[in-house]
C-alpha cells in the first residue's frame, strides 16, 4: 500500500523471486564451501607432491571463478533487484534496519573478489604457504558474508527480542542465527562436494582424479550427516506457529520435507557408492548427486520461506507489505482511505469492482496469480459465491493462519469479493435479500472456502444425522486444520440437513 | 496526488550525513570501474576490427583486464546502491517497479555480457577474427545496461511521472521521453568512453617491461580516446546543463555556494585533464581526469537533491540513533582495507 506493485497477473512476483533465489543460493553456497574445498585439495596435492593433482586443482579453480564470480555474484545482485521489485516495502525495512550489516558484508564481498582473483591468477606463481593463506582469506571472507546475510535472513523468520528492543544486535543475533549458520556452513560443504563430483566426471581417468572423487564424495556424505542435528536445532527454535507449519500443518511443507529426506538419502547412498568405487562417478551418476544437492538446498529454502507465512518479517510485516500494527486501523478507517497507490478512495456501486481490483493488487497479489500456475485465485475461489467470499475474506487469517488478515472495512471486503466473484469468475454479485439463512447459504458462508459440494458424497457417506450434527460441534477436534463452526444451534441443524442432502441422504 | 504517491520512508539508524558521506565516497569508485568496463570494451572492439597486429595485441591485453573491471564495477556498485536506497529508497524502489521489466533484465544482460568478456579473454587466440564479434556484442550489451540505468536514475527524480503506473502496471515505463534523457545518456556514454581510454592507458603500463611497443601504443590510444571523447562530452554536458530545470542550473552557477564550488572544480579538472592528455602526460591526466570524475559525481548528487527538493530532503529522515552498527562497519572496513592491501601486495610480488 506504500509502494506501487509490479502487476503481472498470470506470473506473480513470488515465482520470479523463487526462480532467481534458488539458482543463486545453490551457487552462493558453493562459493563458500568451494573455498574450503579448494584449500583442502591444494593441501592434499602439496602433501603428496602430486603435480597431476595440482593441475586438477587449478582447473577446478578456473571453473570456480567462472561460476561464482559471474553467475554467483550477479544473481546475488539479482535477488536484491527482484525482491526490491516484488516486495519493496520488505526490502526497504530490512535495509534501513540492517544497512551496516549489509555494508560489512559488502566489505567481505570485496575481499572475496580480490582474494579469488589473486588465488586463481597467481596459481603456481606464488609460494605455497602464501597461496594457501590467500585461499584462507577467500574462504573466511565468503563465510563471513554467509554469516552476516544469514543473520538478516533469519531475523525475518525469528525476530526474537528485536520485537521489544528494535535494535540492530538483538535482531541480528536472533534465535535461529546459530543453528542456521552451522546448517548453511555444512550445506556449503555439501555443495562443494557435489560440484566437485560433477566437474570431476568430465575429467579423464587418472589416479589423481580417483583420489579427488573419493575425497569429494566424503564431503557429500559427511556434510549431509552433519546437517541433520543443526536442522533439528533450527526447527526447535522456531516460533510456535512456524513450527506447527513445518511439523505438518502446511501441506506444501510436508511434500518439501519428503523431497529433502529422499534427496539426502540419495546423496548419502550414491556418495558412499562413489567413495567405494570412484569409477562409478560417471556423468549421469554425478548429475543425480548434483540434483540431489539442488533439491536439498531448494527444499530447505522453500521450507524456510513457507514457514514464515503469512509474514515477510515474522510478527512485523505481512507478505503483502502491510505492517501487523497497521491492520486494526486499516480495518476501522479503511484501506482505500489510507493507502497510497490507489485511485479510488470511496466505494460506490459503479466503482466497486475497480476498488476490489485495487485491493486485490495490494493485498492478495503478493501470493495469488490470476489464471497463473501459482496459487491461482480463480481456482482457489471457484466454489465460492460472492456472499461466501465476502464473509470468508473477513475471517481469512482465522480460518487459514498462513494467509494475512484482510486489512480493510466490511465494505472493502465486499468490493474485493465482487472483483473476484464477479469480474474474475463471472458470478452474480448480489447482496442477500433476507437475513434468513438456508442450508445452502450456511454452507457457502462457512464451508465452501475449503470444501466442494461433491466432496460430501464420500466425506460423510454412511453417517447418521446425529453423527453429522455432533461433528459440527467439534470440527477442530476432528481435524485441527478446521476452524470451529461459529453458527447458532439452529444453523447447525439446518446445515446438518443440507449436508445429508448433498451427500445423498441419511444412511 | 504526487505527494500522495511517494512512499513513506523508513527510519534510519544514524544521521543522514553519514550515509551521504558513504554514498559520495563509494559512487565515484563504482563510476570509474563502470566507465572502464564500457569504455575499454568499446576500445577493444574498435582495435579488433582494425587489420593490424599491434591493435589486436592491445585488444588482447584489454581482454585480460575487462572481466576484472566488470567484477569490481558490480562489487563497487553494491555500496552506493545500498546507501542510495537508505537515503532515497522511496523514489528508487518506485521508479524500479515502474520500469521493472527492464530493470530486472539488466541481470540477464549483465551475465551474458560478463561471460562474453571472459570468453573473449580465455579464448582470445582460439577465437581469432570471430573475437571481434564477441567483444562487440559484449560492448553493445553494456550500452543497453547503461540505457536502463540512466532511465532509472532519471525516473526516480521525476515523481510527476509516477501516476503513469495506474495505466501501466506491467513495469514497462521509461523516462526516455524526458528532455533530459538523451543528453544525460550521451553524456554518460561519452564519459565512459573517455574514462575507458584512461583505463586502457593505465593498464598498458603493466606491459612496459615485457612489451614496450604495446605499452606505448596502449598509452597513445588510451589518451587519444580520453582527449577526443572528453572534448565531445563537453558538448553533451552543455546540452544536459541547458535541459535540467532552471533552478538547479542556477544553483550550479552562483545560486548555491556548494553547488558552484564542486561544479567549478569539476570543470577546471576537465580542462587540465584535456591539456595533459594532449601533452601525453598520463600521470597528470589520470590525476585530473579522476578528480573530474569525483567532482562530477558530487555535481550529480547536487542535481539529484535539486530535483527532489520539492518533495523530500534526506535531512528530514527520522533517526533512531543506533550508532554501534556503524562502528562495527567502520572496523570491518579498516580491516578490509588492510587485508586488501596485503593481497594486492602479494599478487604484485608474485608477478614480479
Amino acid at each position: 500500500m506504500n509502494y506501487p506493485v509490479w502487476f503481472l497477473p498470470a506470473i506473480g512476483g513470488g515465482t520470479l523471486i523463487a526462480f532467481i533465489a534458488i539458482v543463486h543460493v545453490f551457487v552462493s553456497h558453493f562459493a563458500v564451501g568451494g573455498g574450503a574445498f579448494l584449500i583442502a585439495l591444494e593441501k592434499k596435492a602439496y602433501k603428496e607432491e602430486n603435480k597431476e593433482m595440482l593441475e586438477i586443482v587449478k582447473r577446478f579453480a578456473r571453473f570456480f571463478i567462472l561460476l561464482t564470480m559471474v553467475f554467483g555474484s550477479i544473481t546475488g545482485v539479482g535477488i536484491w533487484f527482484i525482491t526490491a521489485l516484488v516486495n519493496p516495502g520488505g526490502i526497504s525495512f530490512l535495509i534501513h534496519n540492517f544497512v551496516f550489516g549489509w555494508a560489512a558484508e559488502w566489505v567481505f564481498f570485496v575481499l572475496e573478489i580480490i582474494a579469488a582473483f589473486v588465488y586463481y591468477y597467481t596459481f603456481g606463481k606464488m609460494d605455497r604457504k602464501t597461496h594457501l593463506k590467500v585461499g584462507w582469506i577467500y574462504f573466511i571472507s565468503a563465510w563471513m558474508s554467509l554469516f552476516l546475510i544469514t543473520g538478516i535472513i533469519d531475523f525475518m523468520l525469528t525476530p526474537g527480542k528485536w520485537l521489544e528492543s528494535h535494535t540492530f544486535w538483538t535482531g541480528f543475533f536472533n534465535p535461529s542465527l546459530f543453528p542456521s549458520v552451522f546448517f548453511r556452513t555444512f550445506m556449503s560443504f555439501l555443495m562443494a562436494g557435489v560440484f566437485g563430483l560433477f566437474v570431476l566426471s568430465f575429467y579423464e581417468k587418472s589416479a589423481a582424479k580417483e583420489k579427488f572423487v573419493k575425497y569429494s564424495s566424503l564431503w557429500v556424505i559427511i556434510s549431509i550427516i552433519l546437517m541433520i542435528p543443526f536442522a533439528l536445532w533450527y526447527v526447535s527454535v522456531l516460533p510456535v506457529e512456524a513450527k506447527s507449519l513445518v511439523m505438518g500443518k502446511s501441506p506444501t511443507i510436508v511434500i518439501t520435507k519428503q523431497v529433502l529426506t529422499y534427496s539426502s538419502i540419495a546423496g548419502i547412498l550414491l556418495g558412499a557408492i562413489v567413495y567405494l568405487k570412484p569409477d562409478f562417478n560417471k556423468f549421469f551418476v554425478s548429475l543425480i548427486i548434483f540434483l540431489a544437492g539442488f533439491l536439498i538446498i531448494g527444499s530447505f529454502e522453500w521450507t524456510r520461506e513457507a514457514a514464515r507465512r503469512p509474514y515477510v518479517i515474522n510478527k512485523v510485516m505481512y507478505s503483502n507489505m502491510i505492517f501487523e500494527n497497521e491492520v486494526e486501523s486499516l480495518k476501522s478507517e479503511g484501506f482505500l482511505k489510507k493507502a497510497k497507490w490507489v485511485s479510488i478512495r470511496n466505494i460506490t456501486d459503479e466503482n466497486k469492482i475497480q476498488a476490489g481490483k485495487e485491493i486485490f493488487i495490494h493485498q492478495c497479489y503478493a501470493c495469488h496469480t490470476i489464471g497463473g500456475f501459482n496459487n491461482d485465485i480463480k481456482e482457489r475461489a471457484k466454489s465460492m459465491s460472492y456472499t461466501a467470499l465476502a464473509r470468508y475474506i473477513e475471517k481469512i487469517h482465522k480460518v487459514r493462519y498462513f494467509m494475512p488478515p484482510f486489512a480493510g472495512t466490511k465494505e472493502e471486503a465486499k468490493a474485493l469479493a465482487a472483483f473476484i466473484a464477479g469480474d474474475l469468475l463471472g458470478k452474480e454479485v448480489k447482496e442477500p435479500e433476507s437475513q434468513k439463512l438456508d442450508g445452502k447459504t450456511i454452507f457457502e458462508n462457512n464451508c465452501s472456502s475449503c470444501h466442494e459440494v461433491e466432496d460430501f458424497e464420500d466425506l460423510i457417506s454412511g453417517w447418521s444425522k446425529e453423527k453429522v450434527r455432533k461433528a459440527l460441534d467439534m470440527l477442530d477436534k476432528l481435524n485441527e486444520e478446521m476452524p470451529p463452526f461459529e453458527g447458532t444451534p439452529k444453523e447447525k441443524d439446518t446445515l446438518t440437513e443440507y449436508l445429508l442432502k448433498i451427500s445423498g441422504g441419511e444412511k | 496526488m504526487i505527494n500522495n504517491l511517494i512512499p513513506n520512508p523508513d527510519t534510519i539508524q544514524v544521521s543522514w550525513i553519514y550515509f551521504q558521506i558513504l554514498l559520495l565516497l563509494t559512487t565515484p569508485i563504482h563510476f570509474f570501474f563502470m566507465n572502464a568496463v564500457l569504455g575499454s570494451a568499446g576500445i577493444a572492439s574498435y582495435l579488433h576490427f582494425k587489420k593490424d597486429e599491434k591493435a589486436k595485441k592491445l585488444a588482447h591485453h584489454i581482454a585480460i583486464f575487462l572481466p576484472l573491471a566488470v567484477a569490481f564495477a558490480v562489487n563497487f556498485g553494491v555500496a552506493p546502491l545500498l546507501f542510495a536506497q537508505v537515503l532515497y529508497g522511496q523514489f528508487l524502489y518506485t521508479s524500479s517497479v515502474l520500469m521493472a521489466v527492464f530493470w530486472i533484465s539488466i541481470i540477464a544482460i549483465l551475465i551474458i555480457a560478463y561471460y562474453l568478456a571472459y570468453y573473449y579473454d580465455f579464448s582470445f587466440e582460439k577465437l581469432g577474427e570471430k573475437g571481434k564479434w564477441i567483444i562487440l556484442l559484449s560492448f553493445v550489451l553494456f550500452i543497453i545496461i547503461a540505457y536502463f540505468f540512466t532511465n532509472n536514475m532519471l525516473l526516480m527524480l521525476l515523481p510527476e511521472t509516477f501516476p503513469k503506473w495506474f495505466k501501466n502496471m506491467g513495469g514497462t515505463i521509461l523516462a526516455s521521453s524526458d528532455r533530459v534523457f538523451l543528453p544525460k545518456y550521451f553524456h554518460n556514454l561519452a564519459g565512459a568512453m573517455a574514462i575507458g581510454g584512461l583505463f586502457v592507458a593505465l593498464i598498458s603500463c603493466f606491459k612496459s617491461k615485457k612489451d614496450k611497443e604495446i605499452a606505448d601504443y596502449g598509452k597513445e590510444v588510451g589518451l587519444k580516446t580520453f582527449f577526443y571523447f572528453t572534448l565531445i562530452n563537453i558538448e553533451f554536458g552543455l546540452w544536459q546543463f541547458l535541459t535540467i530545470p532552471g533552478s538547479i542550473r542556477r544553483g550550479l552557477i552562483g545560486g548555491s555556494t556548494s553547488g558552484t564550488v564542486v561544479f567549478v572544480i569539476a570543470l577546471l579538472s576537465i580542462l587540465l585533464a584535456l591539456v595533459f592528455s594532449w601533452k601525453k602526460n598520463l600521470k597528470l591526466t589520470a590525476i585530473f581526469g579522476l578528480t573530474a570524475l569525483l567532482f562530477m559525481s558530487f555535481v550529480r548528487d547536487f542535481v539529484r537533491q535539486g530535483y527532489l527538493k520539492d518533495y523530500f530532503s534526506p535531512s528530514s529522515l527520522k533517526v533512531v540513533n543506533d550508532y554501534s552498527p556503524l562502528v562495527f562497519f567502520l572496523v570491518i572496513f579498516l580491516i578490509g582495507i588492510f587485508v586488501a592491501y596485503w593481497l594486492i601486495k602479494k599478487a604484485i610480488e608474485a608477478f614480479n
